[in-house]
């Protein structure tokens, strides 16, 4: 974001006259006092949460009294560590984020490539494409719920009529099925945002490079391998990034789907967060979790950040 | 010539080929869902695959909206409108004094406090949820429309906040110089000046606050308990018992809707304010 420089007070003629720091401060004053409603509203919903629930996991929390009942060090850490179902989660968390980041940018990307051309019927894809976009997660959840329903679901009935399954599946029974159908809904709702800002960057590159390159003999392949993709990746990159990190908090549609179930096998860090806190009523495991998936996302993203300066450097002194 | 030629019609029909398995793997599960819910129960239990419908059926619609049904849909969508029309009046009257000061004015530590709001974004809602449930209930205001407004606001403003000063930062200086030389004061110039220029931004945080309100599963769902105080989006999960698939469809479709009209209504702008922050 490009900040405006700062713009000094303008001032009528009475003010000129005072001190010029006078006149500073009370712009200062005044625009601090815009700004404070605001900044106590964010910290007091955002800061002190989010420290509270670090001391939370360094602790037993008493649901009766509503108090730390007392300090368990890193007891908490120690107990989900040592819990299966939680070290599963870790990894099945990664492997869904990076599944739906991956997803959602290679098939953004196709249909930006594809919006990128003219043809008849174009601006009524490009409406299409936004749709999912008004879908609220639940909703969402809801749809592919119904899409891959065992007795009423369209995928059974379509596989079954062209004969490639011969009894309808119960396709949620399934974790491993189950976890990638989660991903596909949440794929289908990010492709729109997705879509959006390639689109944006693919018509912002210079038209000029394709022309010359065109004159040079390069083909539509070539164009693309050495030109677009190269151009369009301090754009993709970004957004795969950021993409992985929503997909981390993704909550609604594994809700609405499974439960987390069959069995926890489709239990993300997030929702595991949610099942110790509201449902075991541990809260200090419960923010222990939670700030176990603060740590895996950020390290995710800074390991990504890492290669990538890593792989330009390399490119540069090569 | 002939070879160019057959090379753009091949290129065309491929590019419609493409768009049509889009168009298909996009807006087909939308259609699936208002199909199930226009059908009866019977229809939607046979196994024919009946793409176009042979006739409407609205009597899950009629279901889930009357009183007294499993699903407390009605009361879900006022409670729903309430709290999404409070908390995007309450993001605006917090959110537009903040965004003019940090477009316009001095403020200590600007860059900090707008990298922070941004940052808040990219944090598990979890971390937040643990400590303000506990101290709703320790202060008793456990489901309520302000507990939610409260949380919906805290969510929701850094993102009005960061629209509303993109938009600020793209309006012209000088009409405000103007205004501050002929004697306005800051307030004045805010209210008077910036405030009618950046309406299509304000609409569109509005519009933004309300959906994000709308569609807000979670917190719903840890800060409230009663029936009575469910939302749309949560309504449907509510009840012990499972509802039949066709009243499912149909309540979806209703928690849909309001947002997908306004969407519609509000596209141009939506999109408009929106990708003018994404060249920054």
């Amino acid at each position: 974001m490009q900040a405006v420089p700062d713009s000094p007070a303008i001032g009528g003629q009475d003010e000129w006259t005072r001190a010029p720091g006078t006149l500073r401060r009370r712009e200062t004053a005044f625009s601090l006092s815009l700004v404070a409603p605001a900044l106590i509203l964010v910290a007091g919903i955002y800061l002190y949460p989010a420290v509270y629930t670090l001391i939370l996991s360094f602790a037993r929390f008493d649901m009766a009294a509503l108090e730390i009942g007392r300090w368990v060090g890193l007891g908490n850490y120690k107990a989900l560590f040592a819990n299966a179902a939680f070290v599963d989660a870790i990894w099945r968390t990664i492997y869904f984020g990076l599944l739906i980041a991956v997803g959602a940018t290679v098939s953004g990307f196709l249909i930006a490539l594809l919006l990128n051309e003219e043809f008849y019927g174009r601006t009524l894809l490009r409406v299409v494409v936004v749709l999912p976009w008004a879908v609220p997660p639940v909703v969402a959840g809801v749809l592919w719920g119904q899409m891959f329903h065992a007795d009423v679901g369209f995928v059974n009935a379509l596989l079954f009529r062209i004969g490639l399954i011969e009894n309808y599946r119960i396709w949620f029974g399934d974790g491993r099925t189950a976890l990638h159908i989660i991903a596909l809904a949440e794929v289908w709702k990010a492709i729109p945002f997705m879509v959006l800002f390639m689109l944006a960057g693919l018509q912002s590159l210079p038209p000029q490079l394709h022309e010359a390159a065109a004159v040079d003999g390069a083909t539509a392949w070539q164009r693309f391998r050495h030109i677009v993709f190269p151009l369009m990746l301090p754009i993709i990159i970004p957004l795969m990034l950021i993409q992985f990190v929503w997909a981390m908090k993704a909550f609604d549609t594994i809700f609405v789907l499974t439960r987390g179930g069959p069995a926890g096998q489709t239990t993300t860090l997030n929702y595991f967060v949610y099942v110790e806190g509201f449902q075991s009523f541990d809260m200090g495991r419960a923010s222990a979790a939670a700030y176990s998936l603060l740590v895996v996302t950020l390290g995710v993203v800074l390991m990504v950040t890492v290669l990538r300066r890593y792989a330009a450097l390399r490119k540069a002194t090569a | 010539m002939t070879g160019s030629r057959r090379q753009r019609v091949a290129k065309a029909v491929f590019l419609h080929a493409a768009a049509l398995v889009v168009v298909f793997l996009m807006a087909f599960p939308l259609y699936g869902l208002l199909l199930t819910s226009l059908q009866p129960e019977s229809v939607i239990r046979s196994r024919e695959l009946s793409i176009i419908p042979q006739t409407l059926y609205f009597e899950h619609f009629r279901a889930v909206l009357a009183e007294g049904h499993i699903v407390p849909l009605r009361r879900a969508l006022v409670n729903s409108t309430t709290v999404s029309a409070l908390t995007a009046v309450l993001c605006l009257l917090v959110g537009l004094p903040a965004a003019y000061a940090l477009s316009r004015l001095r403020v200590p530590g600007r860059n900090v406090i707008l990298g922070a709001l941004v940052s808040v974004y990219f944090l598990p809602t979890t971390i937040f949820l643990i400590p303000m449930f506990v101290l709703l209930v320790r202060w008793g205001i456990d489901d309520t429309v302000f507990s939610l407004v409260l949380a919906y606001t805290g969510f929701i403003l850094p993102f009005v906040i960061w629209i509303l000063k993109t938009f600020i930062d793209r309006l012209p200086l000088q009409i405000e110089e103007a205004a501050r030389i002929d004697g306005c004061s800051h307030w004045q110039v805010m209210i008077r000046i910036v405030l009618p220029m950046a309406r299509p931004g304000v609409l569109a945080a509005f519009v933004f606050a309300f959906i994000l309100s709308w569609v807000e599963f979670l917190t719903p769902l840890i800060f409230t308990s009663s029936l009575r105080m469910t939302t749309v989006a949560l309504g449907m999960f509510r009840s012990t018992i499972d509802i039949q698939v066709g009243q499912q469809a149909a309540a979806a479709v209703l928690t849909l809707l309001p947002v997908a009209l306004l969407m519609l209504v509000c596209q141009r702008l939506i999109t408009q304010v929106l990708m003018s922050g994404a060249d920054k």
